[in-house]
């Protein structure tokens, strides 16, 4: 079985819910990142969104636009990238790949899915590639033995729901706003039905992220329905504070790791 | 076409936020642009705001000079100075009757953010642009212009501060209105339907120049030559003319200083396929991926992609890719001022410089037409600059 279910499924054992944390590598460097990763798994993080930095990441936030503009000017290549996914597998937890499509689709898409796969990771997520454009590319991910992580969004027709959920793998990516990566998150109604939507139709795993930047944030969305949550820009708002010296700051990322994580286990307690 | 593919080039690829506010564009489309009554709202406007049709001007002095006849197709008379407006008062009409509060767009010479805001006070929707904080600079009068009329301006620091960075930030602003706020892109670029609708809107030049030439000569041209980046005002003027075998198309890009991949803005010379803004298109970037700024004296040709529909164009050979060097633009200038008595935008003047430098282009009985697409008050500092060290 692959690492994205089985944790799931231990997680349910548990009665927790998810806690994904988004990076962006090379930011401001890559013995940071790796630090970085490190001290989120061992402060409750289960499973890691990799971000690959791109030039002109139009679904982020300033926050993560920084990010990626730092790793650039840094030197940081998707190659770099990949061989420091390796650099975690002593972690054992999930991850997933997240990047924009211009990164695979120079590399050649099927040699960078084989990349990808020899690093261990689990699987992919593309903002860029909706459903329409990742078709010609599903059997060949599925052949791989690789998650293609598909997004549902408080815009998305029922008819396109239906179709992206017949197509999802390992979990579906609920963003939870109309906007960008570190938006102000207001949890309003429509989110709560869209959860509840997805579950009518799907046993499929739900992750909701964009904007979650505090405990009640993950306690109310668990609670609810979801499996567990997406942060990114939380932790980077974090560090990008103390550039000089960003280790500084990791015992402050620790603490809020912690709460998030308190945040998915007790909205998932108020579920039962 | 087929789902907003050009061969390999075009498509949709943006985050899942924005795909229903593509679709319901798509869908309007289609629904409104055919009707009557579109038709005629937007015709009237094109001719009695607009002033179309622009005339298509015999450049006797130039086509004496050169040895052979030349034609202008006067875009720099469209109400607003270039030919932005045709595809502005379009969209917004589009926009208004599709239910939308609000316009937003970048820009870049600011061409294309004063046409917006024109057709958006027109139709009475509040208009928003984005700009680079470099584009600001450099194009002040155009600016202050856009203010005057009561466009927000919103400057951008992101990035090298210019279109590329522009564009990203509005379709971002997008992703957080797009039931209220129709994007009105300026250019043949972006995700479908976007560059489908810029090109049906721009193609009324075209659609001129075939009549006018026919009244003037009796005959199809054997070239036409215009500039572009995105490529709207070279669409626009290409389009009826695609199946037309007979008539050479040349798109003209900014060369900038040389060829280096540091100091150019020719996406066909030193580009390559590159997924950037919602399609996949040609342009400049790294090995890994990573879209570099592009560089030109003439802001509005300053942006690193080539729009979908004009990287098919000129991969299949239809459309010939060239383009010009800053000296030669600048020279070009000097020159259409003498001529002809006018100024043209920096832009443009890309297309008379190619038409200047490559006599081996053209032959003595040919009929060429140049898209004039906008005029130069805009430019006039720093063309100055450029000639004298002053302002």
């Amino acid at each position: 079985m692959d690492l994205i279910n089985e944790k799931f499924l231990e997680l349910r054992d548990r009665k927790e819910g998810a806690h994904i944390a988004h990076i962006y590598y090379g930011d401001p460097n890559e013995e940071f990142s790796i630090k970085l990763v490190e001290i989120l798994v061992k402060n409750g993080v289960d499973m890691i969104e990799f971000g690959i930095p791109f030039s002109d990441p139009i679904a982020d936030g300033p926050i993560f636009q920084a990010s990626c503009e730092r790793a650039l000017n840094a030197g940081i290549t998707p190659i770099k990238c990949i061989n420091g996914i390796k650099k975690l597998k002593d972690l054992k937890i999930p991850i997933i790949v997240t990047t924009y499509f211009n990164i695979p689709y120079v590399i050649g898409f099927e040699k960078f899915l084989e990349m990808i796969k020899e690093t261990g990771a689990e699987g992919i997520l593309i903002p860029d590639l909706p459903l329409e454009e990742a078709e010609p590319y599903l059997k060949m991910i599925r052949e791989k033995d690789l998650h293609l992580i598909l997004q549902v969004a408080p815009t998305t027709s029922n008819e396109r729901l239906k179709r992206i959920l017949m197509n999802a793998s390992g979990f579906i990516y609920l963003i939870s706003l109309e906007g960008v990566t570190g938006s102000k998150l207001r949890i309003n109604p429509s989110i709560l039905k869209l959860i509840k939507d997805i579950k009518a139709q799907s046993t499929i795993p739900i992750i909701v992220g964009f904007g979650i930047s505090k405990k009640e944030h993950a306690e109310i969305i668990i609670a609810n329905g979801a499996d567990g949550i997406a942060i990114g820009s939380a932790y980077a708002r974090i560090y990008s504070k103390d550039l000089k010296n960003p280790y500084r700051k990791l015992f402050e990322i620790a603490k809020l790791a912690r709460e998030i994580k308190i945040g998915c286990i007790n909205g998932y307690r108020k579920r039962l | 076409m087929e789902n907003g593919k050009f061969g390999k080039y075009g498509g949709m690829f943006v985050s899942e936020v924005l795909i229903h506010a593509l679709l319901e564009l798509d869908e309007a489309f289609k629904k409104i642009y055919p009707t009557d009554e579109f038709q005629k709202e937007f015709h009237e406007l094109l001719k009695d705001y607009g002033g179309r049709p622009t005339p298509l001007y015999y450049a006797k002095n130039f086509s004496k000079l050169v040895g052979f006849k030349v034609y202008l197709k006067r875009e720099d008379l469209l109400c607003g100075g270039s030919h932005k407006l045709n595809n502005a008062l379009g969209q917004a009409l589009l926009a208004k009757k599709m239910g939308k509060k609000r316009l937003i767009t970048e820009t870049a010479a600011g061409q294309h953010g004063l046409a917006t805001v024109m057709a958006g006070n027109i139709c009475g929707l509040k208009t928003e642009i984005f700009m680079g904080i470099k584009d600001i600079e450099r194009q002040a009068l155009n600016v202050k212009k856009m203010e005057l009329l009561g466009a927000k301006i919103k400057p951008i620091k992101t990035g090298a501060g210019v279109l590329k960075d522009a564009v990203s930030e509005t379709l971002r602003e997008w992703a957080a209105c797009s039931r209220t706020t129709h994007y009105l892109m300026g250019s043949t670029v972006g995700p479908h339907p976007f560059p489908t609708i810029v090109a049906t809107f721009q193609s009324v030049i075209g659609n001129e120049i075939k009549k006018q030439i026919f009244e003037k000569e009796g005959r199809l041209p054997n070239a036409i030559v215009c500039c572009g980046s995105g490529g709207s005002n070279a669409l626009g003027a290409f389009k009826p003319f695609i199946n037309e075998h007979g008539v050479r198309l040349y798109f003209v890009e900014g060369g900038g200083e040389n060829l280096n991949a540091e100091n150019s803005a020719a996406a066909f010379q030193i580009g390559s396929p590159c997924v950037l803004h919602g399609s996949i298109m040609q342009a400049i970037q790294d090995k890994w991926g990573q879209i570099k700024p592009s560089k030109t004296r003439a802001a509005g040709l300053n942006y690193p992609g080539r729009g979908p529909e004009i990287s098919y164009l000129c991969e299949i050979g239809r459309v010939k890719a060239c383009y010009a060097f800053d000296h030669e633009v600048f020279n070009a200038v000097k020159f259409i001022c003498k001529t002809e008595g006018l100024i043209p935008a920096l832009e443009t003047a890309h297309a008379v410089a190619f038409v200047l430098n490559h006599p081996e282009e053209f032959h003595s009985d040919d009929i060429v037409i140049i898209n004039f697409s906008g005029r130069g008050d805009k430019d006039i500092e720093t063309i100055l600059r450029f000639f004298y060290g002053f302002n």
